[in-house]
């Protein structure tokens, strides 16, 4: 019975394992042989079944003990540890959105992730569409934005891009996040619409150049509408850095008026002596649901785009 | 416009090799121009903006890092001044930084192995039901959306020894009085560090591995049934062999995100309790934006991308050597 084992739970079987299953031929009896395999099923499927358990407990428990503290009162959450609320309410939600340090550090997350990812994609469109269809000078450097940003990570920017800002007087200001965002972004933007922008076959360019079409005209109409799903996906990864991105933002901004959201997050667990939990928990669900909100938004495109693009 | 173009496009593919990459000419290409009906300043314009960006932005603070390194201001709000290589030889003879180097091997050696398990686990079984199950797969992806500090928050809840629920069932078993106070104890402090930052990282771990899963041959595996390889001898032998590419890069990922990760340890312990969590990271955070000491601190930078590429290299010689003898 070793062989029930999960070790073999590794890959589904295969056709070759079923061909050499039947040329083996039965030397049990073959009611005996349904029996086992019922059983060993029923045991394959238990055993497959609590890794994937293991999975979606690992990921969303954060998710839901954050949740269930969130709707509980200050004192309740000592008081009484149970994950689904007694009595649950949305007066630590209340108080977050009533507060200005979450609507003033909402908006300035916006403002910068929809600047980084307009900017992200001006920028990395046309360096991608030259990299992948012109052969010129320096299209070695390439190699360059594939490399560099293995090569600094945001620690080592850290110093350096705060001293420059500073020489620069472009502390404290949003578009100063706006562009740091960018340059760390535009590699991987490059590099993701490079492949996408190579897969597009030369043909189609080709016959819509015979037809008269300019540059501008095949970028507009061909190339544009054809790789809008990589667009969309750059944007949506731009748009995540700069939603997310903590630790340049704490260098670069100080005052209130130009934090983001996980700044302003991380200053509210700092101040109070007392953590109040449900408020910082109700603010932690608030930045993360936007961003699922304008995914889910976003995701309907990607889809269409990808329909549109291959269909016709 | 085709009078350079030689008859045969593909007569010399590989450039003269006396050349620099710069003055080298490209091969010429019947099919570049032919289409792209565009003047010569095209390219560039397309692809200006993004190089000076980049080498702006990125390339800049490597270069002034390292200069910088080998400055030192005698006083706050003084003039850099040269000194050589005192930054360094003070760094390695502090006692901080061998404590943080220490407390940076543990965390990374800690991430490597609780990532590599739970994403070799993860992606071995969300492999078997590909195609099905669907709505796990946005499961996987939920921490990569959530920020550093979102995690940390969260995972402060979900490791608080009063009402956290991992404390809750740990108490729950009959033999445990009470669970280890998580972030106040040092050892503890940097399991949690170690899980919170696994957590955030897995996504691209699991996505990793599985898309490595999905283009191994079927052939392969078939063979290695034939021959009656089954079961872990399959996985051990012939399915973890093929995917060691995937699995190489997701070490040197995860590698990379730990030595330089700062946002996890900042958010949830802030390198304490007792400076148990104070890993290189933190340590060139402290020195530089709480001492103010910047050029001190970008030594320690500058090592810590020394170090991140000197175990990048260390990785792939062993995948090579991996490589050739499979």
């Amino acid at each position: 019975m070793s062989d029930t084992l999960p070790q073999d739970e590794f890959l589904t079987e295969s056709a070759a394992e079923k061909a050499l299953k039947a040329s083996e031929g039965t030397p049990r009896e073959p009611r005996r042989t349904a029996g086992r395999s019922r059983t060993k099923g029923i045991i394959r499927s238990i055993l497959i079944s609590i890794p994937l358990i293991a999975l979606v407990v690992w990921t969303v428990a954060p998710f839901f003990v954050t949740l269930s503290v969130s709707l509980k009162d200050k004192t309740e959450v000592f008081a009484d540890p149970s994950l689904i609320p007694a009595n649950p309410s949305l007066d630590a939600y209340g108080d977050v959105l009533a507060s200005e340090s979450f609507t003033t550090s909402f908006w300035n997350s916006v403002i910068v992730g929809v600047g980084v990812t307009v900017l992200t994609i001006v920028i990395s469109v046309p360096a991608a569409y030259a990299f992948a269809r012109f052969r010129f000078r320096g299209r070695h450097l390439l190699l360059l934005f594939t490399l560099l940003p293995r090569l600094v990570p945001s620690i080592g920017m850290m110093i350096p891009i705060y001293r420059l800002a500073v020489a620069t007087g472009m502390l404290d200001k949003r578009l100063t996040l706006v562009i740091v965002y960018t340059a760390m972004l535009l590699p991987l933007a490059v590099w993701l619409l490079v492949g996408f922008f190579q897969a597009i076959p030369r043909e189609i360019e080709e016959a819509a150049n015979v037809d008269g079409a300019s540059l501008w005209g095949r970028l507009r109409y061909i190339v544009g509408p054809l790789a809008a799903p990589a667009m969309i996906t750059v944007g949506v990864l731009a748009f995540r850095e700069a939603w997310n991105e903590f630790t340049l933002v704490l260098v670069l901004v100080n005052s209130p008026g130009n934090r983001t959201l996980p700044f302003e997050l991380y200053k509210l667990q700092g101040v109070e002596g007392v953590a109040d939990y449900p408020i910082e928990a109700a603010f932690t669900v608030l930045t993360i649901i936007p961003f699922i909100i304008f995914y889910t938004f976003v995701e309907k495109h990607v889809v269409a785009g990808l329909i549109s693009g291959s269909g016709k | 416009m085709t009078t350079t173009t030689a008859p045969e496009p593909k007569a010399d593919p590989k450039p003269k090799g006396d050349r620099r990459w710069w003055q080298r000419k490209e091969p010429p290409r019947q099919d570049n121009n032919a289409i792209i009906g565009v003047g010569k300043s095209t390219p560039y314009l397309f692809s200006l903006p993004a190089i000076l960006l980049v080498a702006g932005l990125l390339g800049f603070p490597v270069i002034y890092g390292l200069v910088q390194s080998f400055y030192r201001r005698p006083s706050l709000g003084a003039d850099p001044e040269w000194v050589g290589t005192e930054n360094y030889t003070d760094m390695f003879s502090s006692d901080a930084f061998w404590h943080s180097l220490n407390k940076t091997a543990i965390f990374v050696f800690g991430s490597l192995v609780v990532g590599m398990a739970l994403g070799l686990l993860f992606s071995f079984a969300l492999f078997k039901v590909v195609g099905r199950l669907r709505f796990l797969r946005a499961v996987t992806i939920g921490p990569y959306i959530v920020s550093n500090v979102a995690a940390a928050v969260m995972f402060r809840i979900l490791f608080n020894a009063q009402f956290g629920t991992v404390n809750q069932a740990i108490e729950w078993l009959p033999w445990v009085e009470t669970g280890p106070r998580w972030l106040a104890d040092p050892t503890m402090a940097m399991v949690t560090v170690i899980f919170t930052q696994v957590w955030t990282d897995l996504p691209l771990v699991i996505l990793l591995l599985l898309g490595g899963l999905m283009t191994i041959d079927k052939a392969h595996l078939d063979a290695a049934l034939v021959d009656g390889a089954t079961g872990w001898t399959r996985a051990r032998h012939v399915t973890i062999p093929l995917l060691a590419p995937q699995m190489l890069i997701s070490v040197v990922w995860l590698s990379y995100s730990t030595l330089t990760g700062l946002g996890v340890v900042l958010a949830l312990t802030g390198g304490g309790p007792l400076k148990a969590t104070q890993t290189m990271a933190m340590e060139m955070y402290t020195v530089g934006f709480r001492n103010l000491e910047f050029n001190e601190a970008l030594a320690i930078a500058t090592f810590i991308l020394i170090l991140n590429g000197l175990l990048t290299l260390g990785y792939v010689g062993i995948g090579r050597k991996y490589d050739y003898e499979a």
